[in-house]
């Protein structure tokens, strides 16, 4: 893909980026689709439930149903809201989430943009969601969406301080922010990959990654049995289902992200195993990581408020700081 | 960080554990013998005590009697017997009373219906709702050794 | 200058955590609760007004409908103030019976409890584990008496069904069971720390608000009161067997939910030996008068219920339908508490303490 970017820009060239974005698209949303579903299941299987089996073969067409079921719902705006922003605020909240994919490598050669700066770009565009939720709060004119939409600010934007700090450990090793070259420098043995060096980094990620996504136990924003639904109480039909396809398409990035930074991204556990291609190595790194997520969430209760806030603030800033120092220290003496 | 542990173990132990969901619509319940269902009436058994009209504690049930047909017998036979099922509330009662078991329960419960007109039942409906009839009734409201 | 104001929100009838038609209006000081009013009545019926028009067998479905997640206790408290004025004898078969299935339904109700706070609190596994086990119980239930949840079960005099074939059995099974799933659930949630972050010292209050408030039940025994009408004015068959009661320290929602998963061990515990010393045939109604009809005077019963004290008194004239009846609701009695508990305390905790009460609204209201 990298060298038509050094191409300058022409129908032909045009043409190939708008159809690699449809097929990034593609994979997305079908990795929505099945998110929710396995979501489904793997929950439904650890409450003693079956979760979805009536839409297709295994209920394997349940969330194409619902999603057939959410496009053909009245569209609906409050007649107090602001109707404008209340437009916006699930495609500002798209727009970036699907961006942010553009520069996630899936192997050696499979990536989109091949990007310097790597990490920032997510943390800088990722940033806007926050901002759609606000507004989406803010727009719906409604109590327990304002209180969803303000907590979800406070949220995110604490959550983000000590995701970027977390990685800075693993910049400094790398040298790099470039996820390629964040990737490559964890090639050999499973010990290699920098979720073991950098397992204080790791751990602050993995805990403000959960938390960017909004998910338990974070879920504060639309935390329901206090604030309803939070931020999309008003929300009905396909604007919903953005906001819901935003929240997946988050759980992908840092689901790759993870895999990348912390766990070797393509790398196999141990050389040996090279003949097996690295996007296979890739996925079940990241299906771990998915069903990891949807595990805690069948088992964790919820957090409240000001918890989230000093957990961010005392506990794991300190700790990306101390984390960073080490590391420093680590690369001084070997 | 221990008890999350521990919790996450319990969630991981029972993804393989039996599940307890029932394929309902598919499979039908079936309910242990005394299951309070929709009553069956048998016109034929009823003297018109009205006994169950009395116990009833909605007032759900409406009965009328008429003259038996027979000259040579005495007594009263049913005319109209309607149970309201908008305010039945299963309580039992009224089997419980029956000195004959004209009306006893059924372990039929699928009640829901598109209109509310069809929620009052009555005595033809009531006679042909004849399948799944409760076996054991039970009734001890009325006297020992009495009208059976 | 910035201008702020406070927020009055509304919260229910309709929402997902007031576990009914309960409503709240909660002033807001940014997240903080600076005033908050509760409003019932929602899911009044009448049940003590309609009562007057009923004899007294007719009464007990409707006792299933005040608090309908432990309505055998409800059929209890009615039919126990009818013997007691009455003078009647109640055979002993049909008081194990009634004792059993007053445990069962305690276990089951508080099993209700701990998986719907459970889920207040944001975890969404504990609900269907404990209602995956409340459904054995009413299973054992509908086999029994033939109702999952309005069960009419007891008479003045007796109970209305005798145990079937193995149901004694199938219980034993069950209390066996339930000690294994007790220690999953413990396992699940308790030592969890987020979850302890979240009910430690929450809603707290000393022994002396909660007796001025009239509190009972384990909303009483969390703050060390050791008060259960089980122990201290044994009713039933209950001097007969050996359980403790259990008491917390702090009066925190953390010891009230103790205090709750205590009672289920402790019920297990009562139902072994009940289970143990069930006499082998009796019969299971007493010599009752056809028509019930108490002499005229006045009575006051209580017992204790999953929630608390529940009471009924009865004000009779001698006729079949009682003067007067009022029940001591225990949801209603406890509720009380909440806009002193609640103020200062976030819109989180409301959910918390709210929980933490364990009220059924159909108890409130009645």
């Amino acid at each position: 893909m990298q060298h038509f970017w050094n191409d300058p820009l022409g129908w032909g060239n045009a043409g190939i980026f708008i159809a690699g974005a449809v097929a990034v698209l593609a994979v997305v949303i079908f990795f929505v689709t099945y998110a929710i579903y396995f979501e489904r299941k793997f929950i439904g299987w650890m409450q003693f439930r079956k979760g979805p089996n009536r839409v297709g073969p295994l209920g394997l067409l349940q969330t194409v149903a619902d999603v057939a079921k959410l496009l053909l719902k009245e569209d609906t705006i409050p007649s107090k809201a602001d109707k404008g922003l209340f437009v916006l605020a699930p495609v500002l909240a798209f727009v970036p989430s699907f961006v942010v994919l553009a520069f996630i490598p899936y192997s050696m050669n499979l990536q989109f943009a091949d990007l310097n700066v790597g990490f920032l770009y997510y943390i800088a565009l990722s940033g806007i969601t926050t901002i759609a939720i606000v507004v989406g709060g803010w727009a719906s004119n409604n109590k327990y969406s304002l209180l969803g939409g303000m907590r979800s600010a406070a949220q995110m934007i604490s959550y983000e301080v000590p995701l970027v700090m977390s990685i800075v450990g693993v910049v400094m090793m790398t040298g790099s922010l470039n996820l390629r070259d964040i990737v490559i420098a964890q090639e050999g043995y499973f010990w290699d990959w920098n979720f073991l060096p950098q397992i204080l980094g790791f751990g602050i990620f993995v805990i403000s990654a959960i938390s960017e996504l909004n998910r338990t136990p974070f879920d504060l924003p639309e935390a329901e049995s206090e604030l309803v639904a939070g931020y999309h109480v008003e929300y009905s039909g396909f604007r919903f289902a953005f906001f819901m396809l935003t929240e997946y398409i988050y759980l992908y990035a840092i689901a790759c992200l993870t895999t990348l930074l912390f766990l070797g991204g393509w790398n196999p556990p141990f050389p040996q195993l090279d003949f097996i291609p690295g996007v296979l190595w890739f996925f079940l790194k990241f299906a771990f990581i998915v069903f990891t997520i949807f595990w805690i969430r069948a088992t964790f209760p919820r957090l409240r408020v000001d918890q989230l806030m000093s957990l961010a603030w005392k506990v794991l800033l300190p700790l990306a700081i101390l984390n960073i120092f080490l590391t420093a220290l680590g690369i001084e003496l070997m | 960080m221990k008890g999350m542990l521990k919790g996450l173990g319990v969630s991981l132990k029972t993804m393989s554990s039996k599940k307890v969901t029932m394929s309902y619509p598919d499979m039908p319940v079936v309910m242990p013998d005394r299951f309070r269902g929709i009553q069956y009436f048998e016109p034929d058994k009823c003297i018109v005590c009205n006994q169950c009209v009395r116990i009833c504690p909605t007032e759900c049930i409406t009965l009328t009697g008429k003259a038996n047909p027979d000259p040579e017998k005495k007594g009263k036979v049913i005319d109209t017997y309607d149970i309201n099922f908008e305010i039945c509330i299963l309580c039992d009662l009224c089997t419980e009373v029956c000195p004959t078991e004209a009306i006893v329960m059924t372990n039929n419960f699928e009640l829901a219906t598109y209109s509310r007109d069809d929620l009052y039942k009555d005595k033809d409906w009531l006679f042909a709702n004849n399948v799944n009839v409760r076996q054991d009734n039970n009734n001890i409201g009325s006297p020992k050794g009495g009208a059976k | 200058m910035i201008r702020t104001e406070e927020l009055l929100l509304n919260v229910g009838p309709q929402h997902p955590s007031t576990h009914g038609v309960f409503r709240i209006v909660v002033k807001l000081d940014g997240e903080i609760i600076t005033e908050a009013t509760p409003v019932m009545g929602y899911l009044h019926r009448g049940t003590e007004k309609l009562a007057e028009n009923l004899n007294y067998t007719q009464i007990i479905p409707y006792t299933d409908r005040m608090d309908y997640v432990s309505a055998m206790t409800n059929n209890y408290v009615l039919v126990h103030a009818v013997e007691k004025m009455m003078g009647l004898e109640v055979p002993e078969r049909a008081e194990f019976l009634r004792l059993v299935v007053m445990e069962l339904q305690r276990i089951a109700s508080h099993l209700v409890w701990w998986g719907t706070y459970l889920l207040d609190i944001g975890a969404i596994s504990p609900f269907l584990y404990a209602f995956s086990d409340r459904e054995r119980i009413l299973g054992l239930f509908n086999e029994l008496c033939g109702a999952r949840l309005t069960y009419n079960y007891m008479r003045v005099g007796g109970v209305k069904w005798d145990a079937p074939d193995g149901w004694i059995d199938r219980v034993k099974t069950f209390v066996k069971d339930m000690y294994v799933r007790l220690d999953e659930y413990h396992n699940l949630v308790s030592g969890n720390e987020i979850f302890l972050a979240r009910i430690k010292g929450i809603g707290q209050y000393d022994v002396k608000t909660a007796i001025e408030y009239g509190l009972s039940g384990a909303n009483l025994r969390c703050t060390g009161v050791d008060w259960d009408l089980r122990k201290a004015e044994p009713y039933s068959l209950y001097d007969r067997f050996d359980f403790d009661v259990v008491v917390g320290k702090n009066g925190d929602c953390y010891d009230r939910y103790l205090c709750r998963l205590g009672e289920i061990t402790q019920s297990l515990r009562i139902l072994e030996q009940a289970l143990e010393q069930f006499p082998g045939e009796g019969d299971t109604m007493g010599k009752v008068p056809r028509v019930i009809r108490p002499p005229a005077g006045e009575i006051y019963v209580r017992i204790e219920s999953p929630r608390g004290e529940i009471g009924c008194h009865i004000v009779s004239k001698g006729k079949a339908e009682p003067y007067r009846l009022k029940f001591r609701r225990p949801s209603f009695v406890n509720l009380q508490i909440l806009p002193k508990l609640l103020i200062g305390e976030n819109m989180t905790n409301m959910v918390t303490i709210l929980g933490g009460i364990d009220i059924v609204l159909g108890e409130v209201d009645c």
